[in-house]
């Protein structure tokens, strides 16, 4: 997996919701473009979204790495069990629109993969959460978002330390199904248990730190925004609604 | 919503991200990421637990990389509706009844899910039940009918076990620390 690349490339630069917006707008039109040639231009598009921010290789290759396992199916599904006509590609006889679909559907899911992780690895969670104050986000939300992925590498830690501790009692993980299933009360009831008893202990500490307070919080260090980005999270939402609109009216047509 | 009950919900997006930890570990052909939409459902109520299954789907894709998923975001808002609306009746007060409630929101996330693999994915999505969609569509089934027999065995049995879990947390619950959620007295 990718996570945030430091770097001085425009869209590290930029505010993060125009990055966002950008991979969003990815993420929408891959839904409304339905012809391969099109969603392969739209791969491309994603292509230089990532090259703009200097990440395209580390991005291509998780991307690909992720878009992968979902070829292969979209090949066995559509190319070898699809409808006829069929064509032949050495020892295998291919369907045509079966592959004609497989390829819309994968270009679909290598452009929203690739765009989402160019914005993960130009968006630096900090600037983010800073850029959600200034923008008068309520705390709730920024806190939700923030602290979970902090709080995760704890709770699988202690998942873990259930597991081998149920094991040293005498657990057993193999077996049955029935074996396996019974075996998932012994080690989820005291993660989520244990989870609970201590929430009352964080909401205090939560609350001596004044993230109770409904003030309107001030951003230590927001990034800059600028007339021209805000135009152009306003173009790319005209485009999205144009793409959909054309989707709809091609339908009809 | 309260401090407590953004605390709440983190627990119950954790909950739902971590859980595939066990279930892989015991080998069970589910997912269970439901459970902690589940639980907040049960202990707070309807937004909250929206609010948890929400957060859990786009922390999945940060954490897994695979953003294409998003659009079954859908499927989580109907589960964490059901789910409330079933705490609410105390179904979950029970197995006897939690089971059957859990096969009810399988039916209703099957329903939902289906159609969004099939018109949006050709009926790739993850491996599971491509596996088993692949599997009914060689055996000569038509896509649409496979995709939907895909969701709907797998969706059924994940909610059963993942509605039962709940249950055994609820009626696991200290009477010390049950008496902190009032939602579980009414």
């Amino acid at each position: 997996m990718i996570g945030y690349l430091p770097g001085r490339s425009p869209l590290h630069r930029a505010h993060p919701y125009t990055t966002l917006a950008l991979a969003g707008a990815l993420l929408l039109g891959a839904f409304a473009l339905t012809q391969p040639r099109e969603v392969w231009l739209l791969v491309a598009a994603a292509a230089v979204f990532s090259a703009v921010g200097g990440v395209l290789r580390a991005s291509a290759r998780t991307a690909l790495l992720l878009s992968l396992p979902i070829w292969v199916l979209l090949f066995v599904l559509h190319g070898l069990l699809g409808a006829d006509p069929r064509t032949t590609v050495g020892p295998v006889a291919l369907s045509v629109p079966g592959m004609a679909r497989a390829l819309v559907l994968g270009g679909r899911v290598t452009a929203i993969v690739l765009g989402f992780l160019t914005a993960l690895a130009t968006v630096s969670p900090h600037r983010l959460v800073e850029a959600m104050t200034a923008g008068g986000v309520p705390f709730g939300r920024t806190f939700l978002l923030a602290s979970t992925l902090t709080v995760l590498p704890r709770m699988r830690e202690r998942a873990t330390q259930i597991l081998e501790a149920q094991q040293c009692r005498g657990l057993r993980l193999g077996g049955s199904p029935l074996a396996r299933l019974r075996a998932l009360g012994p080690l989820a009831l005291p993660l989520v248990l244990g989870a609970l008893a201590e929430v009352d202990e964080q909401v205090l500490a939560l609350d001596a730190r004044g993230a109770g307070s409904a003030a309107r919080r001030t951003a230590l260090d927001p990034p800059a925004d600028s007339a021209a980005q805000r135009a152009l999270r306003a173009a790319l939402l005209v485009l999205v609604i144009a793409a959909y609109a054309w989707k709809f009216w091609s339908m009809r047509g | 919503m309260t401090l407590r009950d953004l605390v709440l919900v983190r627990l119950g997006v954790a909950v739902n991200l971590v859980i595939g930890q066990i279930v892989a570990a015991l080998l069970l052909p589910v997912y269970l990421d439901s459970v902690g939409t589940i639980l907040v459902a049960a202990l707070i109520g309807p937004r909250a637990a929206l609010t948890a299954g929400l957060v859990s789907q786009v922390l999945n894709a940060v954490i897994s990389g695979n953003f294409s998923w998003l659009p079954f975001a859908l499927v989580q808002v109907v589960i964490a509706l059901y789910a409330a609306a079933a705490a609410r009746l105390g179904l979950f007060r029970r197995l006897a009844t939690a089971v059957p409630a859990g096969v009810g929101m399988g039916f209703l996330a099957a329903a939902c899910s289906a159609p969004i693999s099939f018109f949006l994915f050709g009926g790739v999505t993850a491996g599971g039940v491509t596996v088993v969609t692949t599997v009914l569509r060689a055996l000569g089934a038509p896509l649409g009918v496979a995709v939907a027999a895909a969701s709907f065995s797998t969706d059924l049995l994940d909610k059963a076990i993942a509605c039962a879990l709940v249950c055994l947390l609820l009626r696991s619950l200290p009477r010390t620390l049950a008496a902190r959620f009032p939602a579980l007295a009414a």
